[in-house]
């Protein structure tokens, strides 16, 4: 349709508008078609990305750091050339050849500007994942994949970090993991695309500018989930850089199951969802903790009162001893009073008893020695008696003899003693008879 | 700051188990019991003031207001 043609209908067009038309859309899009479809077939080269294989086509992006064509190419093509060259997969660098196309569309489906691909041919160096691959050794050599890992997390932070986007999932998922944490403090939400070319670059400033604050205790990336393609930009190399060297601990959701990003390498944690992610940032369930501290504080005060309680105890005891220790010295004394006491009536008792038994001993062999004497004394005094008599001078004189005796009594034995005595006493046995001495000693 | 003071909140929460494991031991003696117990007492408030810091409403900001503030601050 060139710009002289008249449009069919009779619409009117914008007042005061210049431009040819209005043509019905239909008839634009289908000249679009036409004129699209003539542009020159060409070979372009470019990387795979968002490869997704439909009913009757396969669709997928050829990108570069310039820009990016939506390709399709019709199913039994596709199967075609991969039979030729094996896989084909995200991050793949191609050649492909083709044509612009245009599909138009209708009242009822959408149109849509492809380049429709005939052929295709892998093109060698330049797969994303080994590019991806690259860096991370490279990082890893730079011993960026540990720093991040050293920084302490803490249990208990006053301000959290969330980048994420404003609309999506992820934003309610850390709500709901700090919820369920009982955490009810400062969330700083920082808005940022998470899957164009401009993501990248927002996300290292929000990053930036989040730990410059001096604020934020502990920071989260959160994404759903996504192709590896579609998570391209968390394998950015100065993104990764700037949170490998952050002064802020980060916690990386960007939900890719299968593919680990850079971002997950580089960061403090990576969580499988925006939920981990959450409960990760808070690590202590604060409503626990509040019932531990309860108890602490129960076992604190419970001690502190025993720790006195039994020395005041012990002292009281320790107090009432000497007295008791007194007492019960007291009361062993006067027992082993009483005890000696009556050991020593008994003892005495024992003597005495013993005393008499003696005595009555004694006595009963003095009587028997009595009772023998008085036995024998008869006999004896006779016996003595006749030997007395023996003796007995009366015995002497009945012989005939005389006893010579001085007139006071002295008895003369010899004869000078008679002429001494002159008047001498003679005795015989009937009577006496006094005499005189004749001779003299001369 | 003191000592306390500069204790994170798990080290602080840690000390404090560990002082009550040393008291419940019974081998420490009353002047240690009561120095053991302020200690304890002043890391249980420590914590205490940390968990009622977080246990409010929720405050949310973006980070441009968060940023905005600074900068007023600043000047």
């Amino acid at each position: 349709m060139s710009e002289q043609q008249q449009p069919s209908g009779s619409a009117l067009g914008i007042p005061g508008s210049a431009l040819p038309g209005p043509y019905p859309v239909g008839e634009y899009a289908a000249a679009l078609q036409r004129r699209l479809r003539a542009f020159t077939r060409v070979q372009l080269i470019g990387e795979i990305v968002n490869l997704r294989v439909a009913r009757a086509r396969a669709y997928f992006e050829l990108r570069d750091a310039g820009g990016a064509v939506p390709c399709a190419a019709w199913l039994r093509d596709w199967e075609q050339m991969l039979a030729r060259v094996g896989a084909l997969a995200d991050g793949m660098q191609v050649v492909v050849e083709g044509g612009c196309d245009y599909y138009a569309g209708s009242a009822s489906s959408s149109p849509a500007f492809s380049f429709s691909v005939s052929d295709l041919r892998i093109a060698g160096e330049g797969d994303l994942l080994a590019r991806i691959e690259r860096l991370r050794k490279a990082l890893d050599a730079e011993g960026l994949l540990e720093r991040q890992k050293r920084l302490p997390l803490p249990a208990l932070p006053r301000t959290i970090a969330v980048v994420c986007s404003q609309s999506g999932k992820a934003r309610d998922d850390v709500l709901a993991g700090l919820a369920r944490r009982g955490w009810a403090g400062r969330i700083v939400w920082a808005y940022a695309p998470v899957q164009d070319r401009y993501a990248a670059p927002a996300i290292t400033r929000a990053l930036q500018d989040l730990a410059a604050s001096g604020e934020v205790e502990v920071a989260i990336v959160a994404r759903g989930g996504g192709s590896l393609a579609d998570l391209l930009c968390f394998c950015d190399e100065t993104l990764c850089r700037t949170v490998a060297l952050l002064a802020i601990p980060v916690i990386a959701s960007v939900g890719h199951h299968t593919d680990r990003t850079l971002l997950d390498d580089v960061a403090a944690v990576s969580c499988s969802t925006p939920t981990h992610a959450a409960e990760a940032a808070v690590p202590i369930d604060c409503g626990q903790a509040r019932a531990a501290l309860a108890n602490q504080t129960e076992r604190l005060r419970a001690n502190a009162g025993r720790a006195v309680l039994s020395r005041a105890r012990l002292l009281a005891s320790l107090c009432r001893a000497p007295a008791e220790q007194l007492a019960r010295q007291r009361s062993s004394l006067h027992q082993q009073l009483r005890e000696t006491r009556a050991a020593a009536r008994r003892r005495v008792a024992m003597e005495r008893e013993l005393t008499w038994r003696r005595l009555a001993a004694v006595a009963g062999k003095a009587d028997g020695a009595v009772h023998d004497a008085r036995a024998k004394r008869p006999a004896e005094l006779a016996r003595l008696a006749l030997a007395l008599d023996a003796h007995d001078p009366q015995r002497t004189l009945q012989r005939g003899y005389a006893l010579v005796q001085t007139s006071t009594g002295e008895a003369v034995g010899t004869a000078a003693a008679a002429r001494r005595a002159r008047e001498l006493l003679l005795r015989f046995a009937d009577s006496s008879v006094e005499a005189q001495v004749r001779e003299t000693d001369e | 700051m003191s000592e306390e003071q500069k204790l994170s909140y798990e080290d602080a929460a840690a000390r404090v188990e560990s002082i009550i494991r040393r008291l419940d031991s019974g081998e420490a003696s009353l002047r240690e019991t009561l120095e053991l117990v302020k200690e304890g007492k002043t890391l249980i408030e420590r914590c205490a003031g940390e968990l009622e810091a977080v246990s409010g409403e929720l405050e949310e900001l973006k980070l441009d207001d968060l940023v905005a503030r600074l900068e007023a601050q600043a000047r």
